[in-house]
C-alpha cells in the first residue's frame, strides 16, 4: 500500500514540473483530489476536477477544491476552445469508453493535454503474462480479472502510434523505469514502467 | 416543498427540542424597514416587515452568518420548535443545529420569510396603510431580486458584515444565486440545491395551472377577499397538483402504490377518495389552505417563473461574471421539476466564468423534495463545503 502511495506522489511530481504556475487546470478522473490539492499548493493553479463518484466529489469539496460530478466528455463539451491551459488525464485513460474521443476533445478544450499511464509493455508485465498465462497483475493492478474494473491496458508503443495517426504533437515525454522515479535511458516500451506525455494540437 | 420529508424527523420519542443537536425552542422576530421600498417593477411601498428567525451567535467580526433561503411554500421557521408541544420542527431541522451540517455553534443562521409571503412578512394579505385593507392584487409585483434586496436590508439591520454562506433549495437556490450576483463582495459562499437558472416551459406550465385553479375559483374575486376566506378550493387544487411535481413516480409508488384506504371498503363505484394517494393529496390541499394565502401563491410563483438572470444580464456567464462566492450546486437524480441538467448548467456557467464551483449529484427517489432529504452524504458534503479552509482568494476572471 505504501508503495502505491509513493508511486502516486512520483507521478504528481512529474506533472507538477510541467504545470505552469497559476494556470487553469482540469483533472479528468480527479478522484479525491490528491493531484489537484498538490498542484494548488505547489503551483497555485486554478483547478477543477471531474469524477463520476459522489463520495470522491464530496472529498474534493471538503478539501477546498472545485469538482464536478459527471461525465468528463460531456463536461469538456460545455467549454469553449482552449478554456483550460492544461487538461490532465492521469492514470485514467485505460478505463475510458472512448479514449480517442476524450483525448481529442481535451485537445480542443485545453491548450495542453497531459496523459499519464502505466506501461503494459514493461518487461515485468510481459514476463508475468508469458509465464502465468493470466491477466497481468502488478504492484498497481493487483486484482484478478473478475474483481477489476473494465480496462483497456495500453503500452508506450500503442500511445506513440495513436499520436502519430491522429497528428497529435508530443511536446514532452517522460518515461520512468519500474521504480517510477529514474528516467528510462532507452527502449522505453520494454524498460519503462510509467509514461507521461504532454500533448498539443498544432 | 411538501410537509412529508420533514415529518419523519418527529418520529423519535422524547422531547426533541431538548436533543443535544437541536436548536430548541425558537421565537420568530419581525424586522420592519420604515423607509420606502422600490420594487424592480418600479412600484413602491412605504416600508415592509420581514418575519425571521436566527440561531447561533454573530461573531465579533460579524462574518459567520449563514442565510437560509426557503422555497415557494416555506417560511422563516427552518429549525427548532415554537413550543414544547409543537408537532413538528422547522423545515430544515435535520440540517441545522448544534453539531449538525450547518453547525449553529459556528454559524449565525438567519432565515426570513420572503417579501410577498404570507407567514408574517409583508405581502398581498398585509394591510395597505393607505386604505387599511389588504393589498390583494394591488401589491406590487415581486421578483426574486426584490426578495433579495429586502433580505439584504434585514442582514444590514442585524449587523452582518458578510455572509459566510447563503443557501437554499428550489426557489431558495434562486435567491442564493441572486445574492451572489447582486452582492459579490458580501457573499462568500453559495449552496444551490435542486434549483434552476430559469424554469423550463413545463415548470412554468405547472405554475400556470396552479394560478388558474386559484383565479378561476369565484371566491378569488380578483384577489379581493376577506382574510379568512378566499379561493380555498382553487388554492387546495393548486397545492395538490404542485405537490405531485415535488415527488417522483418511483417515490409515490413506494409510498402509496395502489393501496386503498381501509375506510373505502369494497365499494369501487364512487368518487370518494379510495386510494391512499388521493386522500393524501386531499389532506395536503386542505392543510395548505389553512397556512397559505392564495394571492401570495400567485405572486411567488410568478416571481419564480420570471427568474432568468441569463436574460437579465445577456448570458448566464455575464450574470455570474462578478460573483466572488465559492459555489456548490447539488442536483438530485429523481428531480424532474428542476432536473439535474438544469443544476449542472448553473455549475458549468460559473466554471465558464472562471469561478470556483462544484457540482454533486445525489441518487434519490424523492423527486424535487430530495433536497430536504435526511442523508449522511448530503450532510458531509454541505458541512465540508461550509467548514473547509479558505481557498486561495485569487480571482482568475478578468
Amino acid at each position: 500500500m505504501t508503495k502505491q502511495i509513493e508511486k502516486r506522489t512520483v507521478d504528481m511530481t512529474v506533472i507538477g514540473e510541467w504545470v505552469e504556475p497559476q494556470s487553469r487546470i482540469l483533472d479528468l478522473g480527479c478522484g479525491r483530489g490528491e493531484l489537484m490539492a498538490y498542484l494548488v499548493q505547489a503551483k497555485q493553479v486554478y483547478a477543477t476536477g471531474v469524477d463520476l463518484d459522489f463520495t470522491r466529489i464530496s472529498a474534493c469539496v471538503g478539501r477546498g477544491l472545485s469538482a464536478y460530478q459527471g461525465d468528463m466528455y460531456a463536461f469538456m463539451k460545455a467549454f469553449p476552445d482552449r478554456h483550460f491551459d492544461r487538461i490532465i488525464c492521469s492514470r485514467t485513460v485505460h478505463e475510458l469508453n472512448d479514449p480517442a474521443g476524450v483525448i481529442l476533445e481535451a485537445l480542443r478544450a485545453g491548450s495542453r493535454v497531459t496523459v499519464g499511464f502505466v506501461n503494459h509493455g514493461f518487461w515485468k508485465n510481459r514476463v508475468d503474462s508469458l509465464f502465468r498465462g493470466q491477466k497481468v497483475r502488478n504492484a498497481v493492478y493487483t486484482t484478478a480479472w473478475h474483481e477489476s474494473r473494465p480496462a483497456n491496458p495500453l503500452t508506450i508503443e500503442d500511445f506513440e502510434v495513436f499520436c502519430r495517426e491522429k497528428s497529435i504533437r508530443i511536446a514532452r515525454r517522460a518515461h520512468l523505469l519500474g521504480d517510477w522515479r529514474t528516467p528510462c535511458p532507452a527502449m522505453p516500451n520494454l524498460l519503462a514502467g510509467y509514461a507521461l506525455y504532454d500533448l498539443a494540437r498544432d | 416543498m411538501t410537509d412529508e420529508v420533514q415529518a419523519s424527523a418527529k418520529a423519535a420519542s422524547g422531547p426533541r427540542h431538548l436533543a443535544a443537536d437541536d436548536v430548541g425552542i425558537v421565537r420568530p422576530r419581525d424586522f420592519t424597514h420604515a423607509g420606502k421600498f422600490t420594487f424592480k417593477s418600479g412600484q413602491e411601498i412605504q416600508g415592509f416587515t420581514l418575519r425571521y428567525e436566527t440561531y447561533g451567535t454573530l461573531n465579533a467580526t460579524r462574518d459567520n452568518a449563514v442565510l437560509i433561503c426557503h422555497a415557494l411554500s416555506g417560511d422563516h421557521h427552518c429549525a427548532g420548535w415554537h413550543s414544547e408541544t409543537d408537532a413538528k420542527p422547522g423545515w430544515w431541522n435535520n440540517l441545522i443545529g448544534p453539531g449538525k451540517a450547518v453547525d449553529t455553534r459556528r454559524f449565525f443562521v438567519v432565515c426570513a420569510n420572503v417579501l410577498g409571503g404570507c407567514q408574517g412578512s409583508t405581502g398581498p394579505s398585509s394591510n395597505d396603510p393607505a386604505t387599511g385593507q389588504p393589498y390583494g392584487t394591488k401589491f406590487p409585483f415581486v421578483t426574486i431580486r426584490d426578495m433579495v434586496m429586502a433580505q439584504k436590508l434585514l442582514l444590514d439591520h442585524l449587523g452582518v458584515s458578510e455572509l459566510h454562506a447563503v443557501m437554499g433549495g428550489s426557489m431558495g437556490g434562486m435567491t442564493a444565486m441572486l445574492f451572489a450576483i447582486e452582492f459579490p463582495l458580501f457573499t462568500r459562499r453559495q449552496i444551490v440545491l435542486a434549483s434552476t437558472s430559469n424554469e423550463s416551459a413545463q415548470a412554468i406550465a405547472f405554475n400556470e395551472v396552479g394560478r388558474q385553479a386559484i383565479m378561476q375559483d369565484p371566491a378569488w374575486n380578483n384577489g379581493d377577499y376577506a382574510r379568512d376566506g378566499g379561493p380555498r378550493v382553487g388554492l387546495a387544487i393548486a397545492r395538490m397538483m404542485a405537490h405531485i411535481t415535488y415527488l417522483s413516480d418511483a417515490g409515490m409508488d413506494r409510498k402509496f402504490g395502489r393501496r386503498k384506504r381501509e375506510s373505502a371498503g369494497g365499494e369501487s363505484y364512487t368518487f370518494d377518495a379510495q386510494f391512499e394517494v388521493e386522500s393524501y393529496l386531499r389532506h395536503q390541499g386542505q392543510s395548505f389552505i389553512n397556512r397559505f394565502d392564495a394571492n401570495s401563491y400567485l405572486y411567488i410563483t410568478r416571481a419564480i417563473d420570471q427568474f432568468d438572470p441569463a436574460r437579465a444580464y445577456g448570458s448566464l456567464e455575464k450574470a455570474f461574471s462578478h460573483v466572488q462566492a465559492e459555489s456548490l450546486v447539488v442536483g438530485f437524480t429523481s428531480d424532474w421539476l428542476f432536473p439535474p441538467e438544469q443544476n449542472r448548467e448553473i455549475a458549468l456557467a460559473l466554471l465558464r466564468s472562471g469561478k470556483r464551483a462544484s457540482y454533486a449529484e445525489l441518487d434519490t427517489d424523492l423527486g424535487h423534495d430530495s433536497f430536504l432529504l435526511e442523508s449522511a452524504d448530503l450532510y458531509t458534503l454541505i458541512r465540508g463545503f461550509l467548514e473547509r479552509p479558505e481557498a486561495y482568494l485569487v480571482d482568475f476572471a478578468i
